[in-house]
């Protein structure tokens, strides 16, 4: 039969082979997923952890006086059965205080990359040999340099033998006009591509471009990115009581979302999306052409979309916290598009909406998790969410608020369950800001 | 019998695109070749290759002088977005290539194998046999190494992850791997880096374009003298 095949093959002239190959993925790559289990939110281009999650990665903001007072990078093990579980299991300093906020995996998952937004520092970590004790195997501490000017790198998303870091800021005025960069996955700068101003051409909607950034998002298949846009250096390394009270400062957020033709890296199209939208989660679904946000300043989840004539839009589609601002600041999408999880900051709750119909989300669940929440990490079958507390060294709440933790839930639908909870301030670790799944079995 | 394994992935992929629609390219505008830049990845590593005659190859000669298009594959792969996916993109630029001479002219495509015990030159040969020869079109190598001690420090410096699955018999092969389909400018630059997700015929064929306008207006930089074909 095999051999019978073969000699068919040949005799065709092989011109069915680029369609059999091309339709065979595409109709049984919808079936990989169910074998995996990983974060969500995660860049499509990572290859997936095969299984639950056995580690999380919590990137650690240091606190002065508190352990060795410096960033560092905590390891959970969060492997069902571990005598461990629950439990760090491995924390690794990286000297000083850089602001630790974000990070991500190279495409292949072997690294780890860890920035800090306040020294523009990068941390590269090797997650492969040893995935239960990652290893400090790089630091790039140029990156104002090489960039040509970004600065305030905000975490690193998987592509193809590269990442791409949006920054938040620039180090000429340290205001928010900044740019997307790219360094390969050995660590040596790429590309810059700044962000889209005012009047910029070519560019539908420029007249609402304001050149900050905050996140970016690839959906491959509509060959789209997405970006988000937050605050310059000045800001967000001010004291938050002081900045809310200088109307000057507060002005100084962004307003719009940026559509770009990922390939060419070049913006399309602006969007008026006021109130600093952050955090961008693509719809994973093959007909799903969408992607939520959540403004901080204005508690608002907005939707952009590809309409029936294939223009891309955006829209509000719902309140965060009714009316007086709850400053949302993580979401999560699950894997199957249905459900959105919204941390918000000042009020320590997640807010749980069905977004079936992504147009018309309906609040389903509002739980308390914390006096102060930040990051959410959810797996890809959905029944596991580790939250964290922190949100910026100089913007987390004071006092008996203040707060710090990594708590586990799990989630059946309907309720949030806790698992493990681990007091970072007791453990004398700082601030847990992003947290990301590792394991010793990684697949394609 | 050394076809058999071959034809197997093959024959998992082929089969499933039987029993399902027609494949569509992705519904997006692709950028006009030359109105995008395609920044230096970095330099394209040299290694010691066996071709599918057995005979002793270097990679460095397969990715100058022409623009290259380098897909690492292994031959038992019947993951369907993976390996086969490859290969038949490559297929679509060779056939591509046999209509227009000008592309014919300045391109190459090169399968080489991650899996040296397995994928001998003959097995590469075979796999070779796969795709029709055209006189006309780009040549189209297809490569292995001698060892796995060869082989390394070229998947190192591609940065191609390769490591044996728990499971050696899982149907979809004996490897976990990512994707990896490298552009190499004629002077031997890695100019883009492709995966499953942007695996699209029609984004490489408009970058091989925008490197044959970049040749045009600045030989001195995109073009060495010929390494060959």
């Amino acid at each position: 039969m095999k051999q019978s095949f073969f000699i068919l093959h040949r005799r065709s002239g092989a011109f069915f082979l680029p369609a059999a190959f091309a339709a065979a993925a595409l109709a049984l790559a919808s079936l990989l997923p169910a074998s995996r289990a990983d974060e969500t939110c995660s860049s499509p281009y990572l290859a997936r952890i095969e299984g639950q999650e056995e580690f999380l990665y919590v990137w650690t903001l240091g606190v002065e006086g508190m352990g060795d007072g410096a960033d560092k990078l905590v390891t959970v093990d969060v492997k069902p059965g571990s005598r461990t579980y629950g439990k760090v299991i491995a924390s690794v300093t990286v000297g000083g205080r850089h602001e630790a906020h974000h990070g991500g995996f190279t495409d292949d998952r072997r690294q780890l990359w860890l920035a800090g937004l306040e020294s523009s520092t990068i941390f590269i970590f090797d997650v492969h040999t040893d995935p239960a004790r990652p290893r400090l195997v790089k630091t790039i501490d140029d990156f104002a340099r090489v960039t040509g000017g970004a600065v305030g790198p905000h975490g690193a998303y998987a592509l193809p033998g590269r990442v791409l870091i949006p920054c938040l800021s620039n180090s000429t005025d340290r205001g928010g006009r900044t740019a997307l960069v790219e360094f390969s996955n050995e660590g040596d700068f790429i590309a810059t591509h700044w962000m889209p101003v005012k009047g910029a051409s070519g560019v539908v909607g420029a007249e609402f471009a304001d050149g900050y950034g905050y996140d970016a998002r690839v959906l491959p298949r509509k060959n789209v990115m997405l970006s988000t846009s937050f605050t310059g250096w000045k800001n967000y390394t001010r004291n938050f009581g002081d900045l809310v009270q200088d109307a000057e400062a507060v002005k100084q957020m962004g307003n719009s979302m940026v559509l770009w033709d990922f390939h060419a890296r070049q913006p399309r199209k602006v969007f008026h999306v006021p109130g600093a939208p952050l955090e961008i989660r693509w719809a994973w679904g093959e007909k799903r052409n969408h992607a939520f946000t959540a403004t901080a300043l204005t508690s608002r989840l907005w939707l952009c979309y590809e309409d029936a004539n294939g223009e891309w839009q955006t829209k509000e589609v719902a309140t965060i916290g009714g009316e007086g601002g709850v400053l949302p600041v993580d979401i999560s999408l699950s894997a199957d598009d249905r459900t959105l999880f919204v941390d918000c900051f000042g009020d320590g709750k997640c807010r749980v909406f069905d977004v079936s119909d992504p147009h018309r989300p309906r609040e389903i669940l509002e739980q308390q998790i914390g006096r102060q929440l930040n990051m959410v990490s959810q797996s890809w079958d959905g029944k596991r969410l580790y939250f964290s507390s922190s949100l910026l060294a100089r913007w987390d709440k004071g006092g008996a608020d203040n707060e710090q933790f990594v708590r586990a839930y799990g989630w059946d639908g309907r309720a949030l369950a806790p698992t493990f909870e681990l007091d970072f301030t007791a453990l004398q670790l700082g601030r847990p800001h992003h947290m990301l799944f590792g394991s010793t079995k990684v697949g394609q | 019998m050394k076809t058999n394994s071959i034809v197997l992935g093959l024959l998992v992929a082929a089969s499933a695109a039987f029993a399902t629609p027609a494949y569509q390219a992705p519904a997006y505008p692709v950028p006009v070749p030359g109105s995008y830049a395609l920044p230096i990845i970095k330099r394209a590593a040299d290694g010691a290759l066996l071709d599918a005659n057995g005979d002793p190859a270097s990679l460095a000669a397969l990715t100058r002088g022409r623009i290259t298009v380098l897909s690492f594959i292994y031959t038992q792969c019947a993951s369907p977005n993976a390996c086969p996916s490859a290969t038949g993109v490559l297929w679509q630029l060779n056939r591509e290539s046999a209509a227009d001479p000008a592309l014919a002219a300045a391109l190459r495509l090169v399968s080489m194998s991650f899996d040296p015990v397995n994928d001998t030159p003959d097995r590469m040969a075979a796999y070779s046999a796969l795709v029709a020869e055209d006189p006309d079109a780009a040549p189209w190598h297809f490569v292995t190494t001698r060892s796995d001690r060869e082989l390394r420090p070229i998947l190192a410096a591609y940065g191609q992850a390769v490591s044996k699955k728990a499971n050696p018999r899982d149907p979809t092969g004996p490897l976990n791997h990512t994707l990896r389909v490298f552009l190499v400018d004629a002077a031997g630059n890695i100019r883009n880096i492709y995966s499953s997700g942007t695996l699209d015929v029609r984004l490489i064929l408009a970058d091989v374009r925008t490197l044959m306008l970049e040749a045009a207006t600045k030989p001195s930089v995109a073009t060495l003298p010929s390494g060959g074909n």
